[in-house]
């Protein structure tokens, strides 16, 4: 309604400078340009002049060290549950926050929904299944592949025991559809980069944008950042990790290799696996182990990773028959896996899997990258800080033992963890109380409604 | 012994017997079927071959070594009260003599048995063992313990053949070619006088020294022999504790016991993949499962001591191969996803290292750590050929 309004207003905007111009009365466009956010009708209008103001908060320089002064911080948005980062965990926590009754905010670094899966183009579903195929990831992640399922060439290989491969794309615009549904507020381009604290408590998250620096308040918050970013700021204790940093690219017009030519034995290395548009796949990188957290170390990953990328492709087109196939795109998001790990009520390790512990405050249940281990439970403890209040963990940063690190991360089980974090950030805020003491029956009961598999 | 001449007394006697032996039997199944591996060392031959061929002394020969003493007082004890086998060689032998089938009187090719694995085992390979008739009579039990289904019938085999061959010569098993009984009539009579020929079977006729002497002699120089030309080609994967020398082939009766209380079920017995000379040798397949570091059970159920007894702790140093990688199959060559041989090693020993030159992940083992349990290998997603595979040592 409001866009339809919008447009008729545009059109007689655009009549009436039209006319105005033609008269040569000037004075009624600029006073249509002054609202914000609106066409004036020309490609581009002054919105508001510039006026310099004294005392305006900037870091000084003082004695040779930069001092960042107290300020006041503009509040922005106040809502029940905010879920810092869209990624997988962050997108099914949202929504299923939003449907557990509470109002929900999200906001994303990215201008995209997906994270890793559609802006680090790791396009591959692993850790959906357990032994015997049986597919554990169930719930919003499900109903996100359903969804795909629906559209034509955004999921291929959508068979028992076998990982699904997405179209980045189509994930992007069903993850957006699913959050309009919904009815979660969403602010993109946003990087959340402080939490609001009141004692040990969080009650919301500053963020930086090119609004400036905002803040958002909430009742509860779910970190979704995966480095955890959230959690970290607020204080809670956590383990910094390495982990392998890659990037992952796709490449082009693999069906125009010319098979005739190709010579026995010269077959590349690293031609990836299939995505669901023909002739493209997407090509993994592992990288070496570094601190996913340090600037200057990810500056330097990208810088070698794109040019390893460039290279090698280089030498795959210089093949005979493979000189067709290019380089498509690099990820636009650098393939950090671990960084921060909190140190949770409870945590995910190796040996629960091996045993098969049943946790009585199970709230998902993991799988593994081609179902060769059992299912293991994920406890509610291993997404509450030991200590600080207020904050749930999701996604790759959940409390765990490292050797679990490597099956937590994969998407099917962000979506598990996210799912289970929005539901017990909407119950905390229902229930009034901290994340820790809401009532995890209830939450398990919830989950089960919106078709989470609990064991 | 005419039938009609036998008394009251030995109508029971001969009822109490056979109710013995058929209980003997029915437990020896009943523990052979339950998986236990009290049966086979209960034999003194084995435990005598044994103690020869691996001069070690161990808790399973306690069985044996009672039986041993109760065979010096009782002649031929073992055969008339307890024998699984003897009982089923003497059904076979009955029902033989009713189809018309006549006892053949020949060379007590039972004695020879035993001095050849007897003189071998001094050079540490007894050459024979494997004919001990609880050995045999275990084998029966591989279908129900074997996967294999040709490892399972082979096992059965020679079992069959004494069936067989009471069928058509009956009682030729007992008293002419098992060298557990030889054993005891050895045993029974150790005061009998070694230089005289014997009367009672036409052997070839040579005194009892002189047969002992010439049989170990044989044995002993084709043990000599053996040890002389090594190793077979393949050296395949053995059980952890396994005695590292060729010797093994021979110290190892092919009983099946570490076979049946393995829990992860990796050992299985060689269907020939290593030479004739291993057949049917206990052989370590890590496809499905792993060495767990929670175990030490076949090191202890060996009857022969082809196994040597080892403490978790011990084990945990015992080296059964060293895992090697295949870049050209690993999935970290091709940068898919995969850390499972590092998730499931139970000592840490493998580390992904990036290579620079190869830019991906290369595992690499510390061979410190690593005893060649195989957890890596049983990991690892890549089929048909697994890219981490443990190879035998040397």
């Amino acid at each position: 309604m409001d866009k339809r309004m919008n447009r008729r207003e545009c059109l007689r905007a655009l009549g009436l400078s039209g006319l105005v111009g033609g008269v040569g009365l000037l004075g009624s466009r600029s006073a249509q340009a002054q609202r914000v956010g609106e066409s004036s009708g020309f490609q581009s209008s002054i919105i508001a002049g510039r006026k310099i103001e004294a005392n305006r908060g900037n870091a000084t320089l003082a004695g040779g060290k930069v001092i960042q002064p107290r300020r006041e911080l503009p509040i922005l948005h106040e809502t029940d549950v905010l879920v810092v980062g869209a990624g997988p965990a962050g997108v099914t926590a949202a929504i299923a926050a939003r449907r557990s009754g509470a109002r929900v905010a999200m906001v994303e670094r990215y201008g995209h929904f997906g994270g890793l899966w559609t802006g680090g183009l790791v396009l591959l579903i692993l850790g959906h299944i357990v032994e015997g195929r049986k597919q554990v990831c169930q719930g919003i992640g499900e109903e996100i592949m359903r969804r795909l399922d629906k559209i034509d060439g955004a999921i291929v290989d959508r068979r028992p025991g076998v990982n699904p491969t997405a179209d980045a794309e189509a994930v992007k615009y069903v993850m957006l559809e699913m959050i309009e549904e919904a009815g979660v507020e969403v602010f993109l381009h946003c990087w959340g980069v402080d939490t609001i604290l009141d004692g040990s408590t969080v009650r919301g998250a500053v963020f930086e944008s090119k609004s400036g620096r905002q803040a958002i308040l909430a009742k509860a918050v779910v970190d979704a950042t995966g480095d955890g970013d959230v959690f970290a700021a607020a204080g809670a204790e956590f383990a910094h990790c390495s982990h392998n940093v890659g990037l992952v690219s796709r490449i082009g017009n693999l069906d125009r290799i010319d098979k005739g030519r190709v010579q026995e034995g010269a077959k590349p290395r690293r031609l990836g696996s299939h995505t669901p548009v023909p002739g493209v796949n997407w090509v993994n990188l592992t990288g070496p182990e570094v601190d996913g957290l340090d600037i200057k170390t990810l500056t330097r990953m990208e810088m070698n990773h794109r040019k390893f990328i460039w290279k090698n492709m280089q030498r795959t087109r210089r093949l005979p028959g493979y000189e067709k196939v290019y380089l498509m795109e690099t990820a636009p998001q650098i393939g950090v896996r671990i960084t921060r790990v909190l140190n949770g009520v409870n945590r995910v390790q190796l040996s629960d899997l091996k045993a098969v512990t049943q946790f009585p405050d199970v709230v998902g249940v993991g799988g593994s990258t081609n179902g060769q281990h059992g299912p293991w439970q994920i406890p509610y403890g291993a997404l509450v800080p030991a200590k600080v209040d207020g904050v749930l963990a999701s996604g790759r940063c959940i409390s765990m033992n490292l050797d679990m690190a490597d099956l937590v991360r994969l998407i099917p089980n962000c979506f598990v963890t996210g799912h289970a974090a929005g539901v017990a950030a909407a119950v905390s805020v229902e229930q009034n109380c901290q994340p820790r003491d809401v009532d995890v029956t209830k939450v398990q009961k919830i989950l089960k409604q919106q078709e989470a598999y609990l064991g | 012994m005419s039938e009609q001449e036998t008394t009251i007394e030995d109508r029971n006697f001969r009822r109490y017997q056979w109710f013995v032996r058929t209980t003997a039997l029915a437990i020896a199944i009943g523990l052979l079927w339950g998986g236990s591996v009290a049966v086979p060392a209960l034999s003194p031959f084995i435990a005598l071959a044994a103690w020869l061929a691996t001069r070690t002394f161990r808790v399973l020969t306690v069985l044996g070594l009672v039986v041993t003493v109760i065979v010096l007082v009782h002649p031929r004890w073992f055969c008339r009260w307890l024998c699984p086998l003897g009982l089923c060689a003497e059904g076979a032998s009955r029902l033989g003599r009713r189809w018309g089938r006549r006892p053949r009187k020949s060379t007590p090719l039972g004695q020879w048995i035993l001095w050849l694995t007897l003189g071998g085992a001094l050079f540490g390979w007894p050459l024979l063992l494997w004919l001990d008739p609880l050995v045999i009579f275990a084998g029966l039990f591989g279908l129900t313990t074997l996967r294999s289904v040709p490892a399972a019938c082979l096992t059965t085999l020679p079992a069959l053949a004494v069936l067989l061959l009471s069928l058509a010569w009956p009682h030729i098993w007992c008293g002419q070619l098992c060298p557990l009984g030889a054993l005891q009539d050895l045993l029974s009579h150790p005061g009998r006088r070694w230089h005289k020929r014997a009367v009672s079977t036409s052997d070839s006729g040579l005194p009892l020294a002189r047969r002992a002497i010439l049989g170990a002699a044989v044995g002993a120089a084709s043990a000599s022999a053996l040890r002389l030309t090594g190793t077979a080609a393949t050296r395949p994967l053995r059980p952890p504790g396994a005695i590292a020398k060729p010797e093994f082939l021979t110290v190892c009766v092919r009983c099946g016991n570490c076979i049946r209380v393995c829990p992860t079920r990796i050992i299985e017995p060689d269907l020939g993949r290593h030479g004739l000379t291993s057949l049917m040798s206990p052989v370590l397949h890590f496809q499905n499962g792993y060495c767990r570091e929670d175990c030490t059970r076949c090191t202890r159920v060996c009857p022969s001591g082809a196994l040597t007894p080892l403490t978790r702790k011990f084990k945990r140093r015992v080296r059964i191969g060293l895992p090697q990688v295949d870049m050209n199959v690993c999935l970290l060559g091709e940068d898919r996803e995969c850390s499972e041989c590092r998730r499931w090693c139970p000592y840490d020993a493998i580390r992904y290292v990036f290579s620079e030159t190869e830019y991906c992940l290369i595992p690499q083992i510390d061979p410190a750590k690593c005893n060649g349990c195989g957890a890596c290998e049983m990991a690892c997603p890549v089929k048909p050929k697994k890219a981490i595979v443990v190879v035998p040592l040397g």
